[in-house]
């Protein structure tokens, strides 16, 4: 049993930070990173192979809704960053106020994606018009839910700063990792469907 | 724990039969090795209903491919039949890993629910379907095409059932403090649950990416299935290990071995 007892501080000797947050959090970071490369790889090999298709669709999308949407989410990456330094800090009040906008940011992000899918729909332009609406339906609906989750997320965050009795500062960073996901998928998302001629 | 007396192979195997511990636990992870890989054998190489065949086929194609698969459907789904009440003890393996954690026994019991009901159409439906049209060759092909359409949409169309299973397990996970999955199997489980989404449109599309067969409704989602069904198999292995039968933290399976050793060099001392 000394063995035992001797062995267990050893263990939580190790470097106990390499990484922001939970290191499971990144774990999960690669899994989607790479489920997505999956979704984006499909999309474009299909698009070498009906490359006209998707010229032509592509220009009925309104590169300014995507630039738009891009803001909003980079914007609430930097209040989720804020939100982590000024927690850090011990101002819990500056790290709530940002937390809170980087939900407003989130919420304009899925108002103007929502606005623009009844834009597209009104234009004709549905999940069954054609192959590059179907991925562009999918990959924005697979990431709005992304969105969705991330809500669940930040109120795991909100709850956490607003007691003084848990202010976990490993959870504030886990849920800022998962919304820096949401974002960084989201920048790839515009780039191929958007950007990518 | 008590060990097994020295002695042969045999006599240990029917102590441990007999007295050990955890025979339940090792018989129900056991079922589910078993069972998971019949399923691939049965469902991959002898009904060859996955990797699925066209949803975009004509009539004569589908009733051609009956014929051809008629045997192997015949036999598969016989397999798939009597091993179907496989999926009770693995289901209370599962239930079980939550019950040790110290969530709400309502995570444990919603689950068993939702995977109890979720055998029914993910796989006694297409089994039941198939082999209907495997014996019935005489019927109208139209009727025959039907019933092909009714078991790959059953199979493949119904994941919203493992979705929310794949949820409450995830809930389960990251709110438990004995530590008996870790955290990265959590969000996982949330990796898992948001493919069983992206097969939904296979309800819509007979061709391309998002057709039961297509590249993101089926491929990807095959991959993330078997390496999360892999993950678990050999995570609750681990956790049937580590149990000690108590209601707190699940000790470390490396304490336990350092104990173990710390206790032979007790013993030879």
């Amino acid at each position: 049993m000394t063995n035992l007892a001797d062995s267990r501080p050893q263990v939580k000797e190790k470097p106990a930070k390499f990484v922001p947050g939970q290191p499971d959090m990144w774990m999960f970071v690669l899994f989607e990173s790479l489920l997505f490369t999956g979704y984006f790889s499909v999309y474009l090999v299909s698009r070498t192979q009906n490359e006209q298709l998707y010229l032509q669709s592509q220009a009925d999308l309104d590169l300014r809704i995507g630039i738009f949407n891009t803001i909003a989410l980079l914007l609430s990456s930097l209040t989720i960053a804020r939100c982590v330094k000024a927690s850090r800090a011990g101002n819990y009040r500056s790290a709530l106020t940002n937390a809170f906008l980087t939900i407003f940011f989130g919420v304009v992000f899925l108002v103007s994606k929502i606005l623009e899918w009844v834009k597209e729909i009104r234009l004709g332009n549905t999940f069954t018009s054609n192959e590059f609406f179907q991925h562009y339906f999918f990959l924005t609906s697979i990431h709005c839910i992304h969105v969705l989750i991330g809500f669940v997320v930040l109120g795991v965050v909100v709850y956490q700063l607003k007691s003084p009795a848990r202010r976990s500062q490993q959870l504030v960073e886990t849920g800022a990792t998962y919304w820096h996901t949401v974002d960084f998928l989201w920048v790839l998302i515009f780039a191929l469907l958007y950007v990518v001629r | 724990m008590p060990d097994p007396p020295a002695g042969s192979r045999v006599s240990r195997l029917v102590w441990n039969f007999r007295h050990h511990p955890k025979r339940e636990l090792w018989f129900a992870w056991w079922v589910m090795v078993i069972f998971y890989n019949l399923y691939g054998v049965l469902f991959f190489f002898v009904t060859h209903v996955q990797p699925p065949p066209s949803p975009a086929w004509d009539t004569p194609t589908v009733v051609r491919w009956f014929d051809d698969n008629g045997h192997g459907i015949l036999v598969g789904f016989s397999v798939v039949f009597l091993v179907a009440g496989m999926c009770a003890p693995m289901n209370a393996l599962l239930a079980y890993s939550m019950r040790r954690m110290s969530v709400s026994r309502v995570f444990a019991y919603s689950y068993l629910i939702i995977y109890s009901l979720a055998a029914v159409p993910g796989m006694l439906v297409m089994a039941i379907a198939m082999t209907v049209a495997a014996l019935r060759p005489d019927r109208d092909p139209q009727l025959i095409h039907w019933l092909y359409d009714f078991a790959f949409l059953s199979f493949s169309g119904t994941m919203g059932v493992f979705m929310i299973g794949s949820l409450v397990w995830l809930v389960a996970v990251l709110l438990d403090k004995n530590r008996v999955f870790p955290k990265w199997f959590g969000y996982l489980s949330l990796c898992n649950a948001l493919t069983e989404v992206v097969v939904a449109p296979a309800w819509i599309f007979q061709r391309g990416a998002f057709a039961w067969n297509g590249a993101i409704a089926w491929w990807i989602n095959m991959v993330v299935f078997v390496l999360y069904t892999c993950v678990f198999i050999v995570l609750l292995r681990k956790m049937i290990e580590r149990e000690d039968f108590g209601t707190g933290p699940l000790p470390d399976l490396l304490g336990k071995r350092a104990a173990v050793q710390s206790d032979s060099v007790e013993a030879v001392r």
